[in-house]
């Protein structure tokens, strides 16, 4: 079968300059703009996650109850009738909650740092856990107590350290030191070595592991189903408005930073599927420019195809060796849109985000795969059109 | 590849030129490899006849089967084979691009069919003389010579049947036996058969059935 640059001389693709140059440009710009809509989508992500410790799609909030002039001095803490109302209400997966010290608690960081304060302690079920190392486990009898510490709290002592003569930790450092658990009860104090094993970006609190604090409220507070004052939620959407309306109708007080980020990505979200879909619009306008320059080739070129096809081309054929020619002008416009999102990228990774290294230096694979398949659309298209154009002669 | 013609004939012929005929409106069976000539004055329909066997024109009543198939059912791919593969045509006309060059016009049907290389090509341009004017405009080139390149455009391709219509019109009694001796011996060696289609029977023509329209 004959390729295109046989039947070339027959077909009249010259003039109508214009028509094709607003058909390229449009598709390039359409394609750098979408390309660099999901490029955007995708680093805006990468970003949010490390604020958010979302995990496996899910969020997870802490709720308390809503302190006023009312209520105050009142215990307002959850029983476990309202933990499971929590479980129960809408838009909520699953809900624990934080269990506290019910007896006095101390830590002491030995000789290596003079700090020695009165602390609390808290546990939750380990899947609400945004991290879990292996070691954070107790079993009764045992003189280790693995402690998750919040990463506020670490930054928190960093800045007051340098105050109070301390010496600041980095997170590395933390996990190292070794520090010691005093436990107060009625039947005297029991020690326990302790040691920092993971920092936790989702709750702020210093965690025991749940059994650990389960067997000392017992052992020295003499309490085993106290109420507790903070219950945690995993939810799919911590925006989604059912949620927040029950929380609010609860009067149950929720930490707006948590779904801050939330509410970012979704604003976020909102303008990156606008864009998108005029980007989508301006390709299409691309494509439909083009499909007028075709028409338009084909009727300047009737007789002579029509020739072609009377000396035993088949119009079919014909019109897939026509619109290969299409094929290398289609693959630069998506390389050049390809290399104008890696541009933007790069901008974006070193003057917005700041050389964030969490961002990849180079455009996502979906962005290479979202510009094949524009290629192949633009490619199926062409030769459809043709095609038709063709079989009507 | 056999061909039938079973009572055709065209839509638009006035019922006094149908009359008398030898095809139109008569079972004619032309069987594989014959030459066949078919004469007729102007305006009875020969070109008519060429174009309906070629499938170029469908304006006819009756049937014609080219091996079993009927003409005017095939579809544009089956069109395209049967004009690749089985049926060459010199049309009166010619049909040639006229912009483009004659080489050009002959290698647009050998990049369809890759049956013959260039200097075949060259070879049949020096035996119909017109070696000379291959590099030249098609539309500039005087009507007997593009009525050569067309044979020799024709002959780029297989086929079982070669269809010729007046294609020595325009050309001198010693380029005319050239040309039909060169068309011949490629039907020789295809084995195929020959339909020529023109205004006087002609006695050089070695025909093995002559039919009046």
């Amino acid at each position: 079968m004959a390729n295109y640059k046989d039947i070339a001389p027959f077909i009249n693709t010259r003039g109508n300059g214009l028509s094709r140059f607003f058909g390229y440009t449009g598709l390039c710009i359409g394609t750098l703009l979408l390309l660099s809509c999901l490029q955007f989508y995708i680093d805006i992500n990468q970003l949010l996650k490390e604020k958010n410790p979302r995990q496996n799609g899910f969020d997870f909030i802490s709720v308390t109850r809503e302190i006023t002039n009312q209520n105050m001095g009142r215990d307002n803490r959850f029983t476990a009738a309202n933990l499971e109302e929590i479980r129960s209400a809408p838009g909520v997966d699953d809900a624990a909650a934080l269990i506290s010290n019910q007896f006095r608690a101390k830590v002491s960081a030995g000789n290596v740092i003079p700090f020695s304060t009165d602390i609390f302690l808290e546990a939750i079920n380990n899947s609400f856990l945004d991290t879990l190392p292996p070691n954070f486990s107790w079993q009764p009898g045992q003189t280790n107590v693995p402690i998750i510490l919040s990463a506020d709290f670490l930054e928190m002592y960093n800045i007051f350290a340098p105050t109070q003569g301390l010496p600041q930790i980095s997170g590395e450092s933390a996990a190292s030191l070794h520090v010691q658990l005093e436990c107060f009860g009625i039947s005297g104090m029991q020690g326990f070595r302790s040691q920092i094993v993971a920092l936790s970006n989702r709750i702020n609190s210093v965690l025991v592991p749940e059994s650990f604090l389960v067997w000392a409220n017992k052992q020295f507070g003499q309490s085993e189903n106290a109420p507790f004052s903070r219950i945690y939620i995993k939810t799919r959407d911590a925006n989604a408005p059912s949620l927040l309306k029950y929380l609010d109708e609860k009067n149950y007080h929720v930490n707006k930073e948590q779904t801050r980020f939330g509410r970012i990505k979704q604003v976020l979200q909102g303008i990156i599927a606008g864009l998108s879909g005029f980007a989508v619009l301006v390709i299409a306008l691309a494509i439909l420019l083009f499909a007028f320059y075709l028409k338009l080739l084909i009727s300047r070129s009737r007789d002579n195809l029509q020739l072609l096809v009377i000396i035993g081309y088949e119009p079919g054929r014909l019109g897939s060796q026509v619109s290969r020619r299409w094929v290398p002008a289609y693959a630069i416009i998506v390389l050049i849109a390809l290399a104008g999102a890696q541009f933007l990228h790069s901008l974006f990774r070193n003057a917005i985000a700041g050389g964030n290294e969490k961002l990849d230096p180079f455009i996502s694979i979906y962005s290479f795969t979202l510009a094949f398949i524009i290629f192949l659309i633009c490619v199926v298209i062409n030769a459809f059109l043709l095609r038709k154009e063709l079989r009507k002669l | 590849m056999y061909i039938q013609l079973n009572n055709i004939r065209p839509v638009y012929l006035e019922p006094e030129k149908i009359t008398g005929s030898e095809i139109w409106n008569r079972h004619v069976k032309i069987e594989a490899g014959n030459f066949v000539e078919i004469s007729a004055s102007s305006g009875r329909g020969k070109s008519s006849l060429i174009h309906f066997i070629y499938g170029y024109k469908t304006d006819y009543s009756g049937s014609i089967l080219l091996d079993d198939a009927k003409a005017s059912q095939m579809d544009m791919r089956q069109t395209a084979l049967l004009r690749s593969k089985k049926l060459s045509i010199v049309f009166q006309d010619l049909k040639l691009f006229n912009e483009a060059t004659c080489m050009q016009n002959i290698l647009v049907k050998n990049a369809l069919t890759a049956y013959a290389n260039e200097d075949q090509v060259n070879q049949m341009a020096e035996r119909l003389g017109v070696k000379n004017k291959l590099n030249a405009i098609a539309g500039n080139c005087s009507y007997g010579e593009r009525q050569r390149i067309a044979i020799i455009r024709a002959l780029q391709q297989p086929f079982e049947y070669i269809l010729l219509d007046e294609p020595f019109s325009h050309l001198d009694d010693q380029n005319r036996e050239q040309a039909m001796f060169l068309i011949m011996e490629e039907a020789e060696k295809r084995k195929a058969g020959i339909i020529l289609a023109d205004l006087e029977s002609s006695p050089s023509f070695p025909a093995t059935e002559r039919l009046k329209l």
